[in-house]
């Protein structure tokens, strides 16, 4: 036998952390999508409200929220791209992750940087979702539970973030295309 | 070793590899051509193709769709039609795929939809749609695995939602979901340079009119499996564990005898 089983006890997984993985910061992932670029300036996008009707028309979800954090990515004076940052939640899980964009608005790449898992319910909690929040910010401090490099199980839809993306591509048409 | 992940196939695909992001890349534009070839829900797709075309057609197909269909229909024969990937018209009822056209095709399971012949063509043999959600994903593992190899990625993980193989010497420590808390890991085994795909219904079951369905289908009847186990199947192909865990799924045997002909061992917990 090549493998090991483990059978833990329950005592023990009771402890076991949730499961949480930091893959990319933002600033890894801006250079990752962007490896052209030169400068990075963040930009505060604030839709109108004529924007998120017609995001919502385009996207056919609603616009969600006014502000987006974009950080657009120059080559010198030349525009590459834009980065949006966005979080999506699930039934259990949080995911934060970010789509690179074209200066046509059309979608380059969706990299998720940090996804995490609780062990039940308080994923819609603030103080739990604020933890989150910090951690994706300064990057690190996030580990996968337990030294386990992969998890097996029943495929988890991400349908979520799908949706996300989309709206991100509307926003971007809407909001960014040049 | 880095690790990245991306959505692609309906899940999150994860890649770890002690190599740069080129061999990365490499491996996620695999997974992204598995996706844009054979996705239900793109109408451009060559399921979609497949599922649209007429009966008696003859088409042409890219290699790894041709290799996917024929996977699938050695499994099913393998299995007595366990696994049969066109139950589609069963999970567009249940609201878990949308639905190709219109006039939705009466599930026969006992007949085939498709048949493949020379030189990477199909021949669609009767109205039907097919969806290779069940193996696909398994596929394009084994695709991205062998990208990374290319690109001398020396110790590596492909990880499609659950659907995963390892690369290189090293041991990797793997974790199956515990099925009646999916949140927390259950048994721990060891991985090297071979498959581990797990399918189980605690994500996707749900109530659908009056009634408890699921994702995972007896492809025999089109029954929904809703066991509150999980099985897993390791293989030295991803895409073949991906596609034996519903054989063992709907038989409830661990020893199925059609594992032997993929090399392959299953679990169920």
């Amino acid at each position: 036998m090549r493998y090991q089983l483990v059978l833990p006890l329950t005592a023990t997984l009771a402890c076991t952390p949730a499961l949480a993985t930091q893959y990319l910061t933002a600033d890894q992932a801006q250079k990752l999508m962007f490896p052209d670029a030169t400068a990075f300036r963040p930009q505060e996008l604030a839709l109108t409200l004529p924007q998120m009707q017609q995001v919502e028309k385009l996207a056919g979800l609603a616009a969600r929220s006014v502000n987006w954090r974009v950080v657009a990515a120059y080559r010198d004076e030349t525009l590459l791209g834009y980065m949006v940052l966005d979080e999506v939640i699930g039934k259990f899980e949080l995911i934060s992750y970010a789509v690179g964009l074209n200066p046509d608005a059309t979608v380059r790449q969706v990299e998720i940087l940090v996804y995490r898992e609780s062990h039940g319910g308080e994923v819609r909690l603030p103080a739990w979702r604020r933890q989150f929040a910090g951690k994706s910010v300064t990057g690190g401090g996030l580990a996968v539970a337990d030294g386990i490099a992969c998890i097996s199980g029943a495929t988890l839809s991400c349908t979520h973030i799908t949706d996300g993306v989309r709206r991100i591509a509307a926003i971007a048409s809407v909001a960014l295309r040049k | 070793m880095r690790r990245r992940a991306q959505p692609w196939l309906g899940t999150l695909v994860e890649i770890s590899a002690d190599s740069d992001d080129g061999a990365i890349d490499a491996a996620f534009a695999e997974v992204a051509l598995v996706h844009r070839l054979m996705s239900f829900h793109d109408p451009a797709s060559e399921v979609s193709r497949l599922n649209t075309a007429a009966a008696g057609v003859l088409i042409a197909v890219h290699a790894h769709t041709w290799q996917v269909l024929r996977l699938a229909e050695e499994v099913d024969s393998a299995s007595q039609g366990m696994f049969n990937v066109a139950c589609a018209p069963q999970l567009v009822a249940w609201d878990y795929l949308p639905p190709v056209a219109d006039d939705v095709p009466q599930l026969q399971p006992a007949q085939s939809v498709y048949r493949c012949e020379a030189d990477n063509t199909v021949r669609k043999l009767r109205p039907g749609w097919i969806d290779l959600g069940g193996i696909a994903k398994g596929y394009a593992v084994d695709l991205a695995v062998q990208a990374l190899r290319r690109a001398g990625t020396a110790n590596g993980c492909v990880n499609a939602g659950g659907d995963l193989r390892t690369l290189g010497s090293q041991d990797w420590p793997v974790a199956v979901r515990d099925p009646g808390a999916p949140q927390r890991p259950s048994r721990r085994l060891w991985l090297r340079d071979e498959a581990l795909a797990t399918s189980a219904s605690y994500f996707s079951g749900r109530r659908h009119a009056g009634r408890q369905v699921s994702a995972l289908l007896d492809g025999r009847d089109g029954r929904a499996l809703e066991a509150p186990v999980s099985v897993s199947v390791r293989a030295p192909l991803c895409a073949a564990a991906d596609a034996l865990t519903k054989v063992v799924f709907a038989s409830g045997d661990p020893g199925h005898p059609a594992l032997a002909q993929w090399q392959a061992t299953a679990f169920i917990i």
